[in-house]
């Protein structure tokens, strides 16, 4: 079982709100047994990076291409504390996914 | 260090769109050397192309930003508004939604301020302390509601 994730976190400048979605989710799933490492980045950085890295998912507050060959997940909700558990439960089933297969 | 006082607050202003607020608060922030020239219309761009608009409990609040290299010196701004006035929501632009607060964040280094950051995320799950603010009746009102709520209150701020 992949317990190490890779987490592409995408604001509008790479730097605020991607921040706090990294923070708040190292924190959230390494209660769930998991290690996450994140990259902040800009949207327009977004294709490159799942190109040239291996991240599991996207955790966006800014809309992202939605083309992506891996899954990305609207963190708003989480950022602001109104919807953790519906991005949270988002991001339960991507590691299930990975993990089966 | 971050710097949050009574005068980076702005009560009650009367703005007919979001481009106003932004303006008066940006203005504010350079006027005290906080944030660059450049900071003011960076913003703007920004909240164009990345709009920060937060469904809250209650009371909207936008959160309006730049990038770092606009910034001298973090401080943080607020404004309330006498009328909404209409932000494009944050992860989707299509949504507007009436803000009633707007805290600008001039943020020098992300990573040292994420407590700061995180406290304001708080703030807006706080319904009571949210409409508190908006109908404040003076600055001092405002700012002592931010402390006491611990929003700024636990940080190492100036003022």
């Amino acid at each position: 079982m992949k317990t190490n994730l890779h987490v592409l976190t995408v604001c509008g400048s790479g730097t605020v709100s991607s921040t706090m979605v990294s923070e708040k989710l190292k924190e959230a799933l390494a209660a769930e047994g998991y290690t996450v490492t994140t990259t902040e980045v800009k949207p327009q950085e977004v294709v490159n990076y799942v190109e040239l890295g291996s991240y599991d998912f996207v955790a966006y507050t800014t809309p992202v291409p939605d083309n992506l060959p891996i899954p990305a997940i609207n963190a708003v909700g989480f950022l602001t504390g109104l919807d953790e558990e519906g991005f949270l439960e988002e991001v339960r089933t991507v590691i299930k996914r990975i993990n089966n297969a | 260090m971050s710097t949050f006082d009574e005068d980076l607050i702005l009560l009650g202003v009367e703005a007919d769109d979001a481009e106003a607020v932004l303006f008066q608060l940006a203005d504010l922030l350079h006027s005290r050397g906080f944030v660059k020239e450049s900071f003011r219309a960076a913003v703007l761009e920004r909240e164009k192309q990345h709009p920060t608009g937060l469904p809250s409990e209650g009371v909207y609040v936008a959160i309006p930003h730049a990038d770092p290299v606009h910034v001298n010196q973090s401080a943080i701004a607020v404004a309330t508004l006498k009328k909404p006035v209409s932000f494009a929501m944050m992860g989707n632009p299509e949504v507007s939604i009436d803000v009633k607060i707007v805290v600008m964040l001039a943020i020098h280094n992300p990573a040292e301020h994420l407590q700061l950051l995180r406290n304001f995320m708080k703030l807006f799950q706080d319904k009571d302390l949210l409409v508190a603010i908006s109908e404040a009746a003076t600055k001092r009102d405002v700012y002592e509601r931010l402390r006491e709520s611990g929003v700024v209150g636990t940080l190492p701020i100036n003022s």
